[in-house]
């Protein structure tokens, strides 16, 4: 449940964040996210890198389809990437590794600032 | 153990952040290109999808409408004229500024600073011919002729300034984003420069060949294989035309004395076989209507985004449509209201070479006469990406530049060469093309040419008021016969260009009696001109086929004008295949060859895209021409060869003449020897070609392609455009060149025009109006070019209003 709501935080921030700022701002928008909600390792992890995947993905795929466009595959092409689709395949792969990194360095950034449970049952 | 994991987390994701922020090689970085917010997936919106209903333009004295119609092209209606060229800039920018950039970087000789060290070459050779050196006197000259035109440079500039600065990073041009760099400030300069480039585009010469030909042929079998007037000279200014005035006199050199140097010198290249145009007018006596007809198709590389972008531009006193060069003012060729112009190239041996000779290596003085003059060393930096800067020293002489020397081009410490070249004097071409616009008859017409200095024009012209005319127009030195054929010796003062013909001496006419003028590349005049006219590149095909049409068509229609711009004739052909099907005689062939000589003899000469002839043809003949002069590539210098022209009248002519002779073979060898080892040949490659490819119909031998402005970025080309035509045929489509603008307009009332370019609009490959109109032209078919007023509603994609 909570990697879902964790995705779900992702996910808008990066649709809301991105448009005005450049992608390396979403990566530290993603670490403080982790950091003050502390989804924990692997919520922050996949949660994280599939908002940031889904969300890159996600606006590439929209554009593709509101315009129309054959730009995907020419700069498939130009890349040396077969078509399009493998180009959007790679987007999101991106958006991934950026997301997912950034917000588990948030997260273990917590992980440190986290006071230690002393020894709780030699009190 | 906290600490060490999020420490190893952080710096992967650190380095991760800056892997994909640094270029891999040659490949840009690649987060900004795929981050689809501002990366390359914001480029696939179409400029209707974009549309802004205002937008506000520092500067402005009145708002200004611009309509675009169905095709995306902008109509602007403005005030007055700052207004409106502040406005063309700023809509030009908004569909072409990566390609109006690129093109002046190009013409500075600063592409080494987009692309690294592969183009450091080219920048060098550029600045050597001194285009960026040109276009800053052209800047002078303009500030102390003519202010007023200065201001309106600047407020174009100001409009595309005022776009970059709009820009975010995702309305960024793809290719800066490919290319990872960012738009600089445009300024009036870049316009000038500009024109420079088009100057290099179409201005040739073969001095270094000639000099060298003349050298081992001599002078005499030199004039037998290059007459400066072919045997059938059908000019641009009709052979009739009587000159009644007294011609500006020179004094020849006592004698003839050419460096006498074999010169085994790399050439600068030249403007590309093919380059070309035609253009004419007929007046109202030949046309159904009573109304005079002008056509215009410049010939030029077939590139993408297009060189041209259409555009009407309008203000209360004038209204002009056609075809705009992105980074210059007003309509290059087009029509207004009252008339309407076009222009093809008019190139008369524009660029002499002058050998130095300096007293010593320092190189700061050298010899003129019986003094030692001082040169000027001009240090060129150009910046190379992702390395040091290169330094070339390029040393100016009264002459001009010299391009060849010991650091260029050349291995010998002796060899320096001057370049002089009237696009190195000050003048101001922007100022004809505004007047043009403006013009509302002949004589504003004949106003407007006389500020015109290169590249040197053929304007055509055609009025409401029923006048047709042409002239050639450019500064033309007064040549003694034979003058700057041959490189020429810089010391001897004899050989200096003494005078300039003046304007009103430049061959021109008006409503000659044959109904029509046209221009197509040939000889400008007949020899009965009284000054000295010489260029190796003049054309001998579609002059003749377009006036023969002319002279034989009457109650011309506007369509029947389309059609001669789209004719595929191939003359060349109709005049060589006969002489050569002749010398071939009765051989014994097998299947195959027999197949293709039957395709040969059946042929009408058209090259149409579905024909298998012209192919055959082609092939043959380049086979054959190779065959003929093929001794002449063994001489390991440069030299230029015969034309088509003359080698098919050589062939006809005299077939048993020493010049189809090899003289390293015991054999005699004879046109015929060489008619048939040219068509062994063709069979051969023609059997390769049907293995490996198949079809072999024109279109598809032919693949005529429009490439992106970079080469390397094939897919934004297009490729194999099923087309017809070539290179001496009037649609003059070859493998890369062609028409690159056609335009039709019926000077009635109203005017009717029609206007088609390979390309589109929109310079953005992911753009609609990229490509879209690259079928319709290939099919010889138009777009309706008529002006707008400013309420017209109808075919209208959107209207954007400027307001200050």
């Amino acid at each position: 449940m909570k990697f879902l709501v964790y995705l779900f935080l992702a996910t808008a921030l990066v649709l809301i964040l991105n448009p005005f700022i450049p992608f390396w701002g979403v990566m530290i928008g993603l670490g403080v996210l982790a950091l003050l909600l502390k989804p924990g390792g692997a919520a922050a992890f996949f949660g994280g890198g599939f908002g940031m995947g889904i969300a890159w993905m996600g606006l590439a795929f929209y554009l593709t389809a509101e315009t129309g466009s054959s730009l995907p595959d020419k700069m498939a092409q130009l890349f040396g990437l077969g078509n399009g689709t493998l180009l959007l395949l790679a987007t999101g792969f991106l958006g991934f590794l950026l997301g997912s990194f950034s917000s588990w360095s948030g997260q273990l950034l917590r992980n440190v600032f986290k006071r230690k449970p002393e020894n709780i049952y030699m009190g | 153990m906290k600490t060490f994991s999020f420490i190893l987390v952080l710096l992967i994701t650190v380095v991760l952040g800056n892997v994909v922020s640094i270029p891999m090689g040659p490949a840009p970085p690649v987060a900004p290109l795929l981050d689809p917010n501002h990366g390359f997936w914001q480029n696939m919106y179409s400029e209707d999808q974009l549309a802004e209903e205002n937008i506000q333009l520092e500067g402005l004295s009145a708002p200004v409408k611009v309509a675009y119609d169905e095709n995306l092209i902008p109509h602007i209606f403005a005030e007055n004229e700052e207004d409106l060229y502040r406005v063309q800039g700023y809509v030009t920018a908004q569909h072409r500024l990566w390609q109006m950039e690129f093109q002046t970087m190009a013409a500075a000789g600063r592409i080494s600073e987009i692309v690294g060290p592969v183009a450091l070459e080219l920048d060098r050779m550029t600045r050597r011919k001194g285009l960026a050196y040109g276009a800053e006197l052209g800047y002078e000259f303009v500030k102390e002729t003519n202010p007023e035109m200065l201001e309106l440079l600047e407020a174009y500039a100001d409009g595309v300034n005022q776009y970059i600065e709009s820009l975010n990073d995702a309305r960024l041009p793809v290719e800066y984003k490919i290319l990872n760099y960012r738009p600089e400030n445009w300024s009036s300069f870049k316009s000038l420069l500009l024109l420079k480039y088009m100057s290099d585009m179409l201005v040739g010469d073969r001095d270094l060949e000639f000099s060298n030909l003349r050298k081992i042929l001599g002078e005499q079998k030199l004039d037998v294989l290059f007459p400066e007037f072919p045997e059938e000279n059908d000019p641009v200014i009709e052979a009739e035309r009587i000159w009644d005035f007294e011609p500006v006199s020179v004094v020849p050199p006592l004698e003839n004395s050419y460096p006498n140097d074999e010169l085994v010198i790399d050439p600068l290249p030249q403007p590309e076989e093919g380059v070309g145009s035609n253009n004419w007018a007929v007046s109202g006596s030949k046309t159904k209507s009573g109304n005079p007809i002008l056509a215009n198709d410049p010939h030029l590389s077939l590139n993408l985004p297009s060189l041209w972008y259409s555009m009407q531009l309008s203000t209360p006193e004038h209204r002009v449509k056609g075809a705009t060069l992105p980074g210059a003012l007003g309509v290059i060729s087009g029509f207004n209201e009252h008339i309407a112009w076009g222009v093809t190239n008019a190139t008369k041996d524009a660029r002499d070479w002058y050998k130095i000779t300096f007293e010593d290596d320092s190189r700061k003085s050298y010899r003129y006469g019986e003094e030692w003059r001082e040169a000027n060393h001009r240090i060129e930096e150009i910046k190379v990406k992702g390395q040091d800067s290169f330094f070339d020293t390029v040393v100016y002489t009264h002459y001009g530049p010299v391009v060849y020397d010991h650091s260029f081009r050349s291995d010998r410490q002796d060899v320096n060469f001057a370049l002089k070249w009237t696009a190195h004097m000050g003048s101001n071409e922007q100022l004809t093309f505004i007047k043009l616009n403006k013009a509302q008859n002949h004589a504003d017409y004949n106003e407007a040419l006389n500020h015109y200095t290169a590249p040197a024009q053929n304007f055509v012209f055609a009025s409401v008021s029923g006048d047709i005319a042409m002239r050639i127009q450019g500064k033309f030195p007064v040549k003694w016969k034979g003058q700057g054929k041959f490189f020429m010796d810089g010391a001897d003062p004899q050989m200096e260009w003494q005078a300039f013909i003046p304007n009103e001496h430049n061959p021109s006419t008006l409503n000659p009696d044959r109904g029509f003028v046209s221009s197509a590349n040939q000889h400008p005049v007949d020899p009965s001109y009284p000054y000295y006219v010489f260029d190796n590149s003049y054309e001998h095909y579609r002059n003749r086929r377009l006036n023969n049409r002319l002279r034989e068509m009457n109650s011309i229609t506007i369509d029947q004008m389309k059609e001669l711009q789209f004719d595929d004739y191939y003359l060349h052909a109709a005049e060589a295949l006969p002489v050569m099907l002749d010398l071939l005689g009765n051989q014994e062939l097998d299947d195959k060859a027999s197949t293709y000589l039957a395709e040969l003899e059946s042929w009408d000469y058209y090259a149409d895209p579905n024909q298998k002839a012209p192919t055959l043809f082609y092939i043959w003949w380049s086979k054959t021409f190779n065959q003929v002069w093929g001794e002449w590539r063994s001489w390991a210098v440069p030299v230029v060869l015969p034309n088509n022209y003359q080698t098919v009248k050589l062939m006809a002519n005299t077939p048993s003449s020493e010049f189809f002779n090899y003289e390293g073979t015991e054999k005699v060898e004879t046109a015929r020897d060489h008619v048939r080892a040219g068509f062994m040949e063709m069979v051969e490659a023609m059997r390769e070609w049907e293995e490996q490819e198949g079809d072999y119909t024109w279109a598809n031998y032919k693949r005529t392609s429009i490439q992106h402005l970079v080469p390397q970025f094939r897919p934004f080309s297009v490729e194999n455009v099923y087309t017809g035509g070539g290179r001496g045929i009037l649609n003059a489509t070859s493998e890369r060149h062609g028409a690159s603008w056609r335009m039709v307009v019926e000077l009635g009332n109203p005017i009717q025009a029609f206007g088609i370019y390979p390309g589109g609009q929109s310079g953005n490959p992911g753009s609609k109006f990229y490509a879209n109109f690259i079928s319709k032209w290939a099919n010889g078919d138009y777009l309706n070019f008529n002006l707008r007023s400013e309420d017209q509603e109808e075919n209208l994609l959107f209207q954007t209003t400027f307001t200050n």
